[in-house]
Order: structure tokens, then C-alpha cells, then sequence
């Protein structure tokens, strides 16, 4: 996070939107005004077949050179994420239709089988190990050494989704690596079984490391979605921890909550069971 | 191989190893007292020059997350990693407030306007005109979330800054009669921009949590739209699924 002395915090009494005074934060200025557009595209704020801001309007409004506001707006183009029309202006895409996986939380198992046969799959690692740091605290309900599967997973031939399973290490072994394919570690898990019948997920967001950054194909400190999970069967022990790195132009994670309806104020929301939840992607 | 660390992402290489080192740091990945790798070391696994990883480990060590032993290397210093009181795992939708009860809420926003296009894409029932509302809540001196909430211009005369206090919009609804009842949530990562970092104090391109939801009444009405940016380092979103008929999945109390 921000140093004591940065801009940032020196700004923060007063909102201050233009990236004018932000030079030695090792972030082109182009890159700021970049990463303003790219968010607006992405989450539709700019919506497609509509125009962006003009060349000197983007100068005026975030008091940057011609020269900067042309490098943010190529490399938007670069990305195949505007058109710019001679004479007439620069227009968002529209985003190829089905180009983002969608994992629904509230359909979770049910879609498992759905997304494993829509993408594929590299075993990049399948070796029982020490437990990482980061695992370590689960030990006594896993054990002290693991059977570790790393798999990338590919969606249309682009590597979206770095997920690390650990499994006890009795399990691991009644596994084989060239039977992994693309099924997903849960329908593996079962069928050696006991069946897994709950889990715990925690969705965070992280910079890409070495690792994450090499296997996705993404920068190094790029962001991604991190979920962690520990699956479990009907008497509560832990099945699988899980692990996976996506890129978030790749997937999206949707979830439908409903309120229970209980007479307690306030009344917990809960994820909506799928019979009734809509098929909606 | 080598990590694609690259001058064409607009983020200096300096900067990029420092964002995946803070974040180590900041994680506990490299531990209180433990020694970083070596500069060597990190040439070879960042792909990056000398140079490179020396301005990273200045900034480091300017910040204070670092100490730099001349003949005995670099270590990670103490007390970086969240305490357990900012740092939370909250469950889906939960409101922020329980979890802590030093959070502030500061206004920065709170105005009518034109519904935007995606709203409109999505939901033409939205209607043309929104209330817009921007707020940052803190917990202590963090901030941890930003959010932009949407409230269709039907609603919007319920609402004052005072009304809503530190109240969330959807806790104010509640309390007006307009329950929500059902919400439609899409969770990921984004790149922080320059509003997000500035408020938040990350950054720009820090790895932030991203939430867009909307709430309905049990009419299916709509009560707001959401986009929440939270600092992953004091925010994570926990779901607990069962499964089974999926009757019983559920999130946890």
C-alpha cells in the first residue's frame, strides 16, 4: 500500500480524480488513464457502440498531453476493445458474445461437470509434498505432508484459471495423473470417495506472483481473482483445500442470495437453491 | 523462462516486484524477521535486471516494510501483516458495520443523475433518472471499501445524507419499509484506477475486490445497484455451499 508520503495520502482530504500530479508512483501516466477507460469498458459505464470522450476532451478533463491521451486510447485499440473512425470518433466494441466463463456459486456443484467439459486442462504438478506455509494452519485436519495437483485451465485455448488442490496424501496416492483429464478434483474426489457435501469458499483479489504471472500469461502484479476453498464430507473431514488464480477477463463469479425467510430480525441472506434460481448464465 | 515482467504494461518493472513483494509481505508469504531472497535471486525469478530489483527493495525499504543488513541481507520487518482487527472475512452481503465497530463512513457523493447506460442496458426498469451515491468506509485509519450505489429515482426522495447516517442504503430501506429480499451478485478482481487508489491508498493497478450487486424487493422491484471496490488486504467475501438438493446451501451465520 500507499507509503506515508505519497501523493495519495497527501491528497486525500481532497478528491483529486486527475492523475496530473502522480509521476514517480512507477505508473505511466498513460497507464492512468488507460486503466480509467479499460474499467469503464468493463464494467459497461461506456457502454458498447458508444463514443468515447474526444481526444482533447480526455486532455482537458485529466490535464494530460495529446500525446499520453493518444497512447492510453492505441492501446485500448491494440486490445481490440475500441474502434477509432476517421473523422468521426472513437466507439467501444461490442465484447464477443460467450468470451468469459461464468461460474454461478448458487449452481456450484451442479455446473462443475458443465465448465470441466467447456475447457481443458494441464497437470502441471501431481507429487505428494511438505504442506506451504499458507496451508499449514489446516495441518492437523490434513496431515503433515499432502498430495499437491496444480492445473492450469484453458477456456478456448487461453489459460484462465492456476488452481492448487492439496489432498491427504492416502487419497492422492488412489490418483492417477493421466486420469485427471479435465474433470473437475471434486468428481475425482468422489469417485474414490466419501462424497464431498459442503465447502467453505473465500474470495479475495491478488497481485499476479512469478508463478501465477508465467502460467496465465498475464504482468507480473496484475490482479486476479483468488478463491480458496476446503471441501469437506458428511462427517466434516476436509476432502480437498483448494486454491485457484483466475484472470478476471476470463471469468466472473455470480452468486443469487435470497433472504430466508425466518421471523429473526435481521434475516440471513442465504445462496438461492437452484431449483429455483433462474438457468440464466 | 521469466515472469512477463514488461515496459509495455504502462507499470515500471520496479514497480511490479514491488507490488508482488509488498503483497508477500503484507500476507505473511514472507514472514516477520525472515530474510527475503537474494538480489541474485530475484533477478533470476522476476526476469528483471539488478537495477530493477534494487529500486524495488529502495522503495521497501523507504516505506519501512523492509531492513537492509549490509553483509547479511534483507528481512521482512515485524508488525506489516493486518492485525486480526482490521483484517475481516465477511460473509456475502454482509453488513460491514457488524464486523467492526471503529468503521467511519465518509460522503463523497450524493447527487441525481442520469441513470447510466449499463444500468439501462440491463435493467431498463432502472427508469432515466438515479440517485447517485458515493461513499468510502473505513475501519480505524484503513479504508477499506468504495462504493457507488445506484437508487432508482422513485426511491431517491426517501433518502438525505442524514437519513442514511452510517447506515448502509439497503439497512436505510429497509428501515423506510423497502425490504430487500433477493440480490443478484458478480465478484472479481480489477486494476485499481486513480480514483479507487487515491481513496483507497493503493497503487494505481493494485489488485482490488470487486463486487457489483443488485437488490430487489419481494415485488421485484429494484432497491440499488452496488459496485463495491474493497482493499483486498482488509476484505475477504467468504460462501459456505452445501451440497445436495441445493435446498440447504446457504451462507454462514
Amino acid at each position: 500500500m500507499a507509503p506515508k508520503s505519497s501523493p495519495a495520502r497527501k491528497a486525500r482530504s481532497r478528491p483529486r480524480p486527475s492523475p496530473r500530479r502522480r509521476q514517480k508512483t512507477g505508473v505511466a501516466r498513460y497507464y492512468q488513464l488507460y486503466s480509467l477507460l479499460s474499467n469503464a469498458l468493463n464494467d459497461g459505464t461506456i457502454a458498447p457502440g458508444t463514443a468515447l470522450p474526444s481526444e482533447p476532451e480526455l486532455s482537458n478533463r485529466h490535464r494530460l498531453s495529446r500525446t499520453t491521451v493518444r497512447r492510453a486510447l492505441e492501446r485500448l485499440e491494440n486490445e481490440n476493445r475500441i474502434v477509432r473512425l476517421r473523422g468521426s470518433g472513437t466507439f467501444a466494441r461490442q465484447a464477443p458474445a460467450a468470451s468469459k466463463l461464468c461460474l454461478n456459486l448458487h449452481t456450484y456443484y451442479k455446473d462443475l461437470p458443465s465448465i470441466a467439459a467447456q475447457t481443458s486442462v494441464s497437470v502441471l504438478r501431481f507429487e505428494p509434498e511438505v504442506l506451504p506455509a499458507g496451508v499449514r494452519e489446516l495441518q492437523s485436519r490434513l496431515g503433515e505432508r499432502a498430495f499437491v495437483i496444480q492445473r492450469l485451465r484453458k477456456f478456448h485455448g487461453t489459460p484462465y484459471q492456476l488452481s492448487t488442490a492439496y489432498v491427504p496424501e492416502s487419497v492422492g496416492r488412489q490418483m492417477r495423473r493421466n486420469s485427471l483429464g479435465s474433470t473437475s478434483i471434486i468428481t475425482v474426489l468422489d469417485r474414490i470417495g466419501p462424497k464431498t457435501v459442503s465447502s467453505d469458499h473465500t474470495m479475495s483479489a491478488v497481485a499476479a506472483d512469478d508463478i501465477a504471472s508465467r502460467a496465465l500469461g498475464v504482468a507480473l502484479g496484475a490482479p486476479l481473482l483468488r478463491m480458496r476453498a476446503v471441501f469437506s464430507d458428511s462427517k466434516g473431514r476436509i476432502r480437498a483445500v483448494y486454491e485457484s488464480l483466475s484472470r478476471p477477463d476470463q471469468l466472473n463469479v455470480r452468486a443469487e442470495l435470497e433472504r430466508v425467510r425466518v421471523r429473526s430480525a435481521p434475516r440471513p441472506w442465504r445462496l438461492r437453491p437452484h431449483e429455483t434460481g433462474s438457468a440464466k448464465r | 523462462m521469466t515472469a512477463r515482467t514488461n515496459t509495455r504494461t504502462g507499470i515500471a518493472r520496479y514497480q511490479q516486484v514491488y507490488t508482488v513483494l509488498s503483497q508477500a509481505l503484507a500476507t505473511g508469504n514472507i514472514a516477520a524477521g525472515e530474510a527475503l531472497p537474494s538480489e541474485p535471486t530475484l533477478v533470476r525469478q522476476y526476469g528483471v535486471s539488478r537495477t530493477t530489483v534494487r529500486r524495488a527493495l529502495a522503495r521497501l525499504a523507504a516505506e519501512g516494510s523492509i531492513v537492509r543488513r549490509r553483509g547479511s541481507g534483507t528481512f521482512a520487518k515485524s508488525g506489516l501483516e493486518k492485525s486480526g482487527a482490521t483484517r475481516k472475512v465477511t460473509r456475502l452481503l454482509d453488513d460491514l458495520r457488524r464486523v467492526g465497530s471503529n468503521t467511519r463512513s465518509k460522503l463523497l457523493a450524493f447527487e441525481r443523475v442520469s441513470t447510466p447506460d449499463f444500468l439501462l442496458r440491463e435493467w431498463p426498469e432502472f427508469g432515466e433518472r438515479a440517485l447517485l451515491i458515493r461513499r468510502l468506509r473505513s475501519i480505524g485509519d484503513d479504508p477499506v471499501v468504495l462504493a457507488t450505489i445506484y437508487v432508482p429515482e422513485d426511491l431517491a426522495p426517501l433518502l438525505s445524507p442524514r437519513r442514511l447516517g452510517v447506515d448502509t442504503v439497503l439497512v436505510a430501506l429497509d428501515k423506510l419499509g423497502h425490504r430487500a429480499v433477493t440480490a443478484d451478485q458478480q465478484t472479481n478482481a480489477v486494476a485499481a484506477d486513480p480514483f479507487s487508489a487515491q481513496h483507497l491508498q493503493c497503487p494505481v493497478g493494485a489488485a482490488l475486490l470487486n463486487v457489483r450487486q443488485l437488490a430487489r424487493d419481494a415485488k421485484g422491484h429494484i432497491l440499488d445497484f452496488t459496485n463495491f471496490v474493497y482493499r483486498p488486504d482488509c476484505y475477504e467475501l467468504h460462501v459456505q455451499i452445501e451440497r445436495g438438493n441445493g435446498r440447504r446451501a446457504r451462507v454462514p451465520r
